[in-house]
């Protein structure tokens, strides 16, 4: 397999402009360091043997060595010896040499200057690689890192883009599979940076689980790189890398910090994923659980009436005559009584739906509490069987925004639940006033109060009191707290001190339009 | 004679027991069940009160609406599905004259029934208006709780006049406005609430549970005159 990017011979003759510069100037320096030596050698002529201005230029070779590339300091070598040769051995200024025992100092020259500049080289190669190694480590350690702490699939994508476009100054795309089929739609960046024809070469790369695109075996014609994100069980997305001038290739080794990369990306993908798949499952079962302990509720709430409706009416038609008026209008009574009683469960029930399904649109304005709390009141009065209801509402209390008809439902509901659950002739008590940042409403009544424990199931679904014959779907406060909710805004219930119960809602004032 | 219904009304259940309920009180009653046949049967009948379901299978009831108020007077009763309340505000803004949700008892129709009828046949009944402990002198704008004169600021004043002049039917935020505050300003809901809560302070006995000056949620206001 050919590596991302690598030098193949076609490529060689395109030498990026950066790497020219560079072998100039390192020649440069190669050239200044030995015109140097040869200076300091012929202002020391006359005081030393010409054996120890050898010296001189194998230090000369060392410092050309330390900074240059291996091919430049074999040729600094050589030039040191012709050099040396030329200014220091007599007869000056030729490659003439009068004494023979000179070819051995040359010899000897040559091959310490030969073995300092290959040494030194590779001493060089390997900081460098320590180096590479440190910060391959280091790019891994950061990826784990930034990873570990994504939860979901997009998020996860979006940070080992990020952070590998800093790393490795290239633009990163990862693309993310769509019922088996990789789509450019579903990418990480914004903007995207390559053709959309290129999508089925990100297909070719999903479907092979191999790498492609620019200077690679497969698709060459693409114009970025597109690398398989493997995870240990399936492909999780791949990615495309740009770099960001077109000719720039990457090093062996930043190849394989890109594939390291790639891995651990998909595996951290895997994981989302999978943690997506377990939450998704859970939910699933949850709703199931739901539903049919909604249906059995539903289905004995709605019987019932049913049944009694259904009796009384067919005893009516068919009994009619022998009945007495007043067994009559008992029946007539009892239908209608449960026709309302049905209404209001399928009612509640259809509210419930709304809010689960989120298609409740809150209309909200500023309205005075006290008119919200004036039509639930007069809603409710054929239901008061003359209880006292006492409202205790600061004339200065700021208007609140919210949708009108909803909160009213929510003081119907409290008040029809202080109703039901509390004797006959028991007061109660309506209060509102300012908090901070919002209002307080509270519905207070002198009932039984609440079981320990009850207080947070009330707002349940279908969860009913310990009722004394109480009939009811189960659903008026569960709503309360939807509409609550949908308000940002919150309800709880508590025992009220002297006995009864505390239902409270905050409502933030929310923003003033 | 006794006046002459017209239920339109796609559900047969529905329409029997109107027809049922009307009958026995002595109404005559026309029968429509789309909105096509409805305006047809409203022009060749003439009927004094409309009861009409805004869910019709050709068009929306609306459309009825829009078409009687074309040529006739006639008060209009809507009959609306729970939860439909832009639906009902947009039918009192055309122009009908009150509504009542379903399910509906049927004492509840009777009752809006007579209430329309009284208010088309109204003659001006002079320039003094009752309503439990309050009195307003409409010639003098003098406005009077428990003999006690009240003073109202002009907008109070008018918006209470308003009111009156439609007693008993229900006022859209919309239609407040306009004819309160000019046709331009009906996008500042606020105004009425405001007013309509410094107008229960000044009459209402108890303003958080108010006898006359009504709140229909989500819809408007309306003035009951009745103790």
């Amino acid at each position: 397999m050919s590596g991302i990017g690598s030098e193949d011979a076609s490529h060689v003759e395109a030498r990026p402009p950066a790497r020219v510069a560079q072998i100039w100037r390192e020649s440069a320096f190669a050239a200044g360091v030995l015109a140097l030596s040869t200076l300091i050698a012929l202002a020391l002529r006359s005081y030393l043997a010409a054996t120890n201005l050898v010296m001189v230029y194998l230090l000369g070779v060392v410092a050309i060595a330390a900074r240059c590339s291996r091919r430049i300091s074999l040729i600094a070598s050589v030039v040191s010896v012709a050099a040396f040769d030329f200014f220091c051995v007599p007869p000056y200024l030729t490659f003439v040499v009068s004494d023979y025992e000179y070819l051995v100092t040359f010899t000897g020259m040559l091959v310490v200057a030969l073995v300092i500049s290959t040494l030194t080289a590779r001493i060089r190669a390997n900081v460098s690689q320590a180096m590479d190694r440190e910060a391959r480590t280091q790019a891994l350690y950061q990826l784990s890192r930034t990873l570990s702490g994504q939860t979901r699939v997009f998020e996860t994508a979006k940070a080992a883009t990020d952070l590998a476009a800093e790393i490795f100054q290239a633009r990163f795309v990862i693309f993310l599979p769509d019922e088996g089929r990789i789509s450019f739609r579903k990418r990480t960046s914004e903007y995207l940076p390559i053709p959309m024809a290129e999508e089925s070469i990100a297909q070719w790369v999903f479907d092979h689980r191999q790498k492609a695109g620019l200077r690679m075996e497969n698709h060459p014609e693409g114009t970025a790189f597109y690398l398989p994100l493997r995870g240990s069980r399936e492909i999780c997305g791949v990615m495309c890398i740009l770099p960001r001038i077109s000719e720039s290739i990457f090093s062996p080794e930043q190849q394989n910090l890109l594939e390291l990369f790639a891995d651990q990306t998909a595996l951290a993908l895997e994981r989302t994923l999978s943690q997506k798949a377990a939450e998704d499952t859970r939910l699933r079962m949850e709703t199931e659980q739901m539903r049919s302990s909604l249906l059995s509720a539903i289905s004995h709430d709605l019987r019932t009436p049913l049944a009694s409706i259904t009796g009384a009416a067919s005893t009516l038609r068919s009994q009619g005559e022998k009945l007495s008026t007043e067994v009559k209008n008992e029946l007539l009574e009892s239908i209608s009584d449960e026709a309302e009683r049905l209404s209001r469960l399928v009612g509640n029930l259809l509210d419930m739906t709304r809010f689960e399904s989120g298609t409740v649109e809150l209309r909200r304005d500023l309205y005075p509490l006290e008119e919200i709390v004036g039509s639930a009141l007069q809603r409710l009065e054929a239901n008061m069987e003359g209880r006292a209801v006492t409202t205790l509402i600061p004339e200065d209390l700021p208007p609140v925004f919210v949708d009108d008809v909803l909160i009213g439902q929510v003081v119907t509901n409290l008040l029809e639940n202080a109703l039901k659950y509390t004797p006959v002739g028991t007061p109660l008590e309506l209060a509102a006033e300012p908090a901070q940042d919002g209002v307080i409403l509270e519905v207070r009544d002198r009932g039984p109060g609440f079981a320990s424990g009850e207080e947070q199931r009330i707002f349940e679904k279908f969860y009913r009191g310990a009722s004394h014959g109480v009939r009811g779907g189960g659903l008026g406060l569960a709503i309360c707290r939807a509409i609550a909710q949908a308000h940002q805004g919150s309800i709880e219930a508590f025992n009220r001190s002297g006995g009864g119960a505390i239902f409270r809602v905050r409502l933030p004032s929310g923003k003033v339009a | 004679m006794k006046p002459l219904i017209l239920i339109v009304e796609d559900d047969p259940q529905i329409r029997r027991f109107l027809r049922v309920a009307l009958s026995s009180e002595g109404y005559r009653v026309q029968e429509a069940t789309t909105a096509q046949d409805a305006l047809a049967q409203a022009a060749a009948h003439r009927p004094e009160i409309i009861l009409l379901d805004l869910g019709l299978p050709d068009c929306d009831g609306l459309e009825v609406i829009r078409g009687v108020r074309q040529w006739s007077t006639a008060p209009i009763l809507v009959l609306s599905a729970r939860g439909q309340e832009r639906d009902k505000i947009e039918a009192l803004d055309l122009g009908a004259d009150d509504y009542v949700a379903k399910p509906f008892a049927v004492g509840e129709v009777l009752a809006r029934i007579r209430a329309g009828l009284r208010r088309s046949n109204a003659v001006a009944s002079g320039p003094i208006f009752h309503f439990g402990q309050i009195e307003v002198d409409l010639d003098k704008r003098l406005v009077k709780v428990n003999n006690e004169e009240v003073h109202l600021t002009p907008n109070e004043y008018k918006l209470l006049q308003v009111l009156i002049k439609h007693a008993g039917k229900v006022l859209t935020q919309r239609q407040l406005l306009s004819e309160v505050w000019g046709p331009n300003s009906t996008e500042q809901a606020q105004y009425v609430r405001v007013y309509i809560a410094q107008l229960r302070r000044k009459l209402e006995q108890n303003p958080a549970r108010p006898k006359h000056l009504q709140t229909e949620p989500g819809v408007g206001y309306r003035l009951v005159a009745g103790d």
